[in-house]
């Protein structure tokens, strides 16, 4: 009887031992990340039968179990895969709304500025200090763009590199899972109920880490062997089998990376835009926002450029010269080219390019074109739209977009693929080709000089200059006084004629024609066959009062240091409509851009902070099933070291009991 | 519900983190004195700023615009009301020389004194602003508009070049009057020809002769000029420049009109059988061809050789000055019409950029009270976190075993 009761005394102290180490555990382990509180399960001993009755046999430590939820911790991993990938989106957008908000105060501020001496030049277009400090200006609108664009380049490079970093990271942590696998399935042993609770803690942890960067999908088998999934299913590892993701060069853009699984078999790619987690935050950032972001400014610049050099094209310098370009020419051919990206897997010889046509239609979006054997099929990535372009062999394209798609040399072969991004480089390669502030086209080359006997409202404009050099000497030489006279012939028919002083009437005069009320005519100038120089536009009701008095204006020679109109026009074009159509100025157009990115930062930031109250959901129930609690242990403690103290008095019993046995039969 | 002790800490930490970011966002907002710092803060808002700050800029610019303006039309009015003062003087100049009792001296001096007005005029005419450049020269600046040849005749050599600045969206204003606008197209005191007296016994002279009837004033079929020749008994021909007849002779009373081509003539005085006119088209008289025939009148002397003839002259010459004399005030009245647009523009640019402003800071500028408000809500949200997190870190059944 005694004895039996050393070993129930002894069994209880073994288990409050095992109860204290586990608790012990658990204390120490309060701050280990991962770690799932465990619990020692004492259960009692078989019975010994005794004259007919089952006597208690003190007790055992059946196992050492973690509290372990599976449920609330698949939740966890789904919510922190959702957190991951909306903080790093959120983090990245709210980046590029300040570098945007910045940068773009500091780009409208230059236009504002260039716009100021350019109005300046409009009031005094002699002054060549004035004109220095529009070219300076003009510079420093090219330099915040290009700085803009490097910041751009920046944030895709330094993307691009976490890009890099999360992969390996992932490629290390198959690995770590890939051995803790190999652990538990040499540490399986059938014949024990207990688990490797810290191996499989640790691996739990491992898990979670990568729910960080990509979705995760486990699976355990009856070894307790994990099989995870990253993605929509991609086997990242194989039982023992570790897969590794590596980041290739993409194509046609080398800077838009892409993601590969490799295996002993071979190599597979994966969607990274598809993944989930932090990883598909940063590849949408950088495919996407960054990159339609980078097409804005692009087109910005581009717009800029263009309307400023074909503003100044008009007008004349102050040598009396037209106007060159302001800024790099938009068609320059190092642009042209850098606008298409052929795929690397092309096997065909064409080299293409892409020309600008009408800066005002052009999208940020980018066009696939696709070779299919006989035609050229363009599709507009942003809405999938399609348009055949028609057969090879062309030359050119015209596209309903404001491009044209140029073949150049070679040709294609089937299934050839060319990526069009219309506005590529343009801010990058943005210049101020102009170096002397005497180069400025000030001077407008023609004007009209309506008669001061003209009785109606009836008006001459000249438009569309494209030679201003050659409408100057038009207007000079032979064609000095070059006169349009209108009256109205029939009701609601005006006759115009156009002739210089040398050759009047009833000479033949050098074009002639009729306009109805409401409409206009437009006459080019000189006349075909000559190239046009210019054209002038007749409109209103220019009655006359009759066939020898007509409306009578006078074009001549503007040229003047002190003509300043087509600065005048220039500076204008500060408040025209150029962009989306002819829809916004250059300053609305930034405002929208910024405005855009700014709405998808704020957007991002109030998903990331769902994401956010989600996942501290999700890790809370977690928690409160598998964390330690400080005072639940401590109360354990104390159980169980009173547990022990009992266990021990039941031992110190039976010895006294024992020893009255001995006392009595002494 | 169970906490974990890690859950517990994880939290408040979460807490004090959030709190804090919410006091570092309120002081930024109140040290810029801004709401919106940036697009994220408010996109519709920075959209909506992003146009109040360009039309602001625009009326910037208009404001610059509409004080260059003011400055150069101030300056053509101060010239043309100093050409007007000369004209005046010139005008008493030419009234006094045509008193009987003067000597050829006198004649002589009075003719170097409008000599002196002349001169005068031409400094004016060939004023210059402050960049250098010449301001009644339309747009060739840097080139003297106003050249005095031997014979004192004066050649136009700018342009027309009107130079316009925008004031408002849709206003532009001059600010220049090119020369010849201001001096050289002075219109014909008698209409649109000048009378050249072949013979004129009579000392009649031509009123008004105008084109009435611009369509059917036909100089390709009868060319100027045209010859007014009277013959006895008072009959009047008129002869276009090709000696084709275009009035039949017939005869003439006395202030009548005489009609052809479009063209109508009157005359005044009773013409003599002999006396004898050419008209010629010449819409405009410069004012210094004008100043040039008043000192050559005077310069003939106390004993012209055709004393009728002579006395006409001074009688159309007094008339076309007078002419110029309003023409010069046309001219400034011109510049301060535009003025006057210039000062009206100016308040609505001040009226709209108040209302643009205010808009703006509206969206923009930070509502002190409310901010400050919230900047010490959540101050105090931060506090009671750090205050119940380091009264409850100490619960910990630890600390009583």
């Amino acid at each position: 009887m005694s004895i039996n009761l050393y070993q129930t005394g002894v069994s209880g102290l073994l288990a409050a031992q095992q109860q204290l180490a586990t608790t012990g555990n658990n204390i120490a382990n309060v701050n280990t990340e991962g770690y799932n509180r465990q619990r020692a399960e004492q259960n009692a001993s078989a019975g010994i039968v005794n004259g007919g009755n089952y006597i208690g046999a003190g007790t055992y430590v059946q196992d050492i179990t973690r509290i372990y939820d599976q449920f609330s911790y698949k939740e966890q991993l789904l919510s922190q895969s959702k957190l991951g990938n909306a903080e790093s989106l959120s983090a990245n957008l709210s980046q590029l709304n300040d570098i945007m908000s910045f940068s773009g105060e500091a780009i409208s501020g230059s236009i504002d500025r260039f716009y100021q001496a350019m109005n300046g030049i409009a009031d005094n277009p002699s002054d060549l200090g004035l004109r220095n400090i529009a070219l300076s200006q003009a510079e420093i609108i090219a330099s915040d763009f290009n700085s803009l664009n490097a910041n751009f380049d920046q944030l895709e490079k330094s993307t691009n590199g976490e890009i890099e970093q999360i992969v390996s990271k992932i490629s290390q942590i198959s690995y770590e899972i890939a051995k803790i696998n190999d652990q538990v399935l040499q540490n399986n042993d059938l014949t024990v109920a207990g688990q490797p609770n810290d191996l499989l803690d640790k691996r739990d942890q491992l898990v979670s880490q990568l729910g960080e960067y990509t979705s995760v999908n486990t699976i355990q088998d009856a070894n307790g062997v994990m099989t995870v999934m990253i993605g929509n299913g991609a086997t990242l590892v194989a039982g023992i089998t570790a897969l590794s993701v590596s980041v290739q060069a993409g194509s046609p853009d080398p800077l838009q990376t892409q993601l590969q699984l490799n295996s002993r078999n071979g190599q597979v790619a994966i969607n990274g835009a598809k993944l989930g987690g932090s990883l598909a935050a940063k590849i949408e950032y950088r495919d996407e926002h960054l990159l339609e972001a980078r097409s804005e400014i692009n087109r910005l610049a581009m717009a800029i450029s263009e309307t400023l050099n074909q503003a100044q094209a008009q007008g004349l310098d102050l040598d009396g010269q037209q106007g060159r370009g302001l800024f790099t020419d938009i068609n320059s051919a190092a642009l042209q080219a850098s606008r298409v990206l052929a795929s690397n897997n092309n096997s065909g010889t064409l080299s293409a390019n892409v020309s600008i046509s009408d800066v005002s239609l052009v999208p940020t979006n980018e066009f696939d074109i696709k070779y299919d054997g006989t035609d050229y099929i363009m599709t507009n990535m942003t809405d999938g739209s399609v348009t055949n372009l028609g057969a090879a062999g062309a030359g050119t394209y015209t596209t309903a977009f404001g491009f044209e798609f140029n073949e150049a040399s070679g040709a294609p072969n089937t299934d050839d693929r060319f990526t069009i991004r219309p506005t590529e480089n343009s801010a990058s390669l943005m210049k101020v080709t102009l170096t002397d502030g005497k180069g400025i086209a000030a001077s407008s080359a023609v004007s009209v000089n309506a008669n001061s006997n003209n009785v109606s409202d009836g008006a001459v404009n000249i438009i569309n200059v494209t030679d201003p050099v050659t409408a100057r000497a038009y207007t000079e030489g032979t064609n000095a006084k070059l006169t349009v006279d209108v009256y109205e012939s029939a009701p609601g028919t005006f006759d115009y004629r156009v002739y210089d002083a040398a050759n009047p009437p009833p000479a033949p005069v050098l074009s002639s024609g009729s306009f109805a009320a409401g409409a206009s005519a437009v006459i080019d100038m000189p006349p075909a066959p000559a190239p046009v120089a210019f054209q002038i536009e007749i409109s209103g009701a220019p009655v006359g009062q009759g066939t020898l008095a007509r409306e009578k204006f006078t074009i001549s020679d503007a040229f003047g240091p002190g003509n300043g109109s087509n600065a005048g026009f220039i500076a204008g074009t500060q408040e025209q409509a150029i962009l989306a159509g002819g829809r916004q100025t250059f300053s609305q157009g930034l405002a929208v851009t910024t405005a855009d990115i700014g709405s998808k930062a704020s957007s991002a930031e109030l998903v990331a902070n769902t994401a956010q109250a989600l996942f501290t959901q999700a890790y809370n129930r977690n928690q409160s099933t598998s964390g330690v609690n400080l005072d639940e242990e401590a109360a354990n403690m104390i159980k169980f070291q009173q547990a022990y103290q009992a266990s021990s008095r039941i031992i110190s019993v039976a010895n006294t009991i024992f020893d009255t046995l001995l006392a009595a039969v002494r | 519900m169970r906490i974990s002790t890690a859950q517990f800490y994880f939290q408040n930490s979460q807490q004090l983190t959030n709190k804090q970011s919410s006091v570092n966002e309120q002081v930024n907002y109140l040290s810029s004195g801004k709401r919106v710092l940036t697009a994220k803060d408010d996109a519709v808002a920075f959209g909506t700023l992003a146009g109040y700050k360009d039309e602001l800029a625009n009326i910037d610019k208009y404001q610059r615009n509409i004080t260059q303006a003011e400055n150069r039309n101030s300056l053509q009015d101060i010239s043309f009301a100093n050409a007007e003062d000369l004209m005046q003087e010139l005008k008493q100049v030419f009234i006094q020389a045509n008193n009987g009792t003067l000597s050829d001296a006198d004649l002589s001096s009075l003719a170097d004194q409008a000599g002196n007005t002349l001169s005068q005029l031409l400094d004016i005419a060939n004023s210059k602003d402050e960049t250098g450049g010449y301001i009644f020269a339309g747009y060739q600046t840097n080139t003297e508009p106003f050249a005095i040849q031997p014979d004192k005749s004066v050649n136009y050599q700018g342009d027309s070049g009107v130079r316009e600045l925008q004031i408002a969206k849709n206003v532009s204003v001059a600010t220049n009057q090119p020369g010849d606008v201001a001096f050289v197209n002075i219109p014909n005191e008698i209409g649109d020809f000048s009378a050249n007296y072949v013979n004129n016994l009579s000392g009649f002279s031509v009123n008004n002769a105008t084109i009435i009837d611009p369509s059917s004033y036909d100089p390709a079929s009868n060319p100027p000029d045209y010859k007014f020749s009277f013959s006895a008994p008072n009959d009047l021909t008129v002869t276009d420049g090709n000696g084709v007849v275009v009035v039949p002779t017939a005869a003439y009373t006395a202030g009548q009109t005489i009609a052809f081509n479009g063209i109508e003539v009157q005359l005044s005085g009773n013409p003599l059988p002999g006396d004898e006119v050419d008209i010629t088209p010449e819409q405009n008289i410069s004012i210094f061809e004008t100043i040039k025939s008043a000192i050559a009148w005077m310069e003939v002397g106390t004993a012209p050789a055709d004393a009728v003839k002579h006395g006409v002259e001074y009688a159309e010459t007094l008339s076309q000055l007078d002419q110029a004399l309003n023409h010069m005030t046309t001219r400034r009245s011109d510049a301060g019409i535009r003025l006057q647009l210039i000062d009206s523009q100016e308040s609505n640019h001040a009226d709209a950029q108040l209302n643009l402003a205010s808009g703006k800071s509206n969206i923009e500028d930070l509502d002190f009270a409310k901010a400050v408000a919230t900047f010490e809500q959540s101050k105090v949200a931060l506090q009671a976190a750090q205050q119940s997190f380091v009264q409850v870190k100490d619960l910990n059944l630890f600390n009583y075993i």
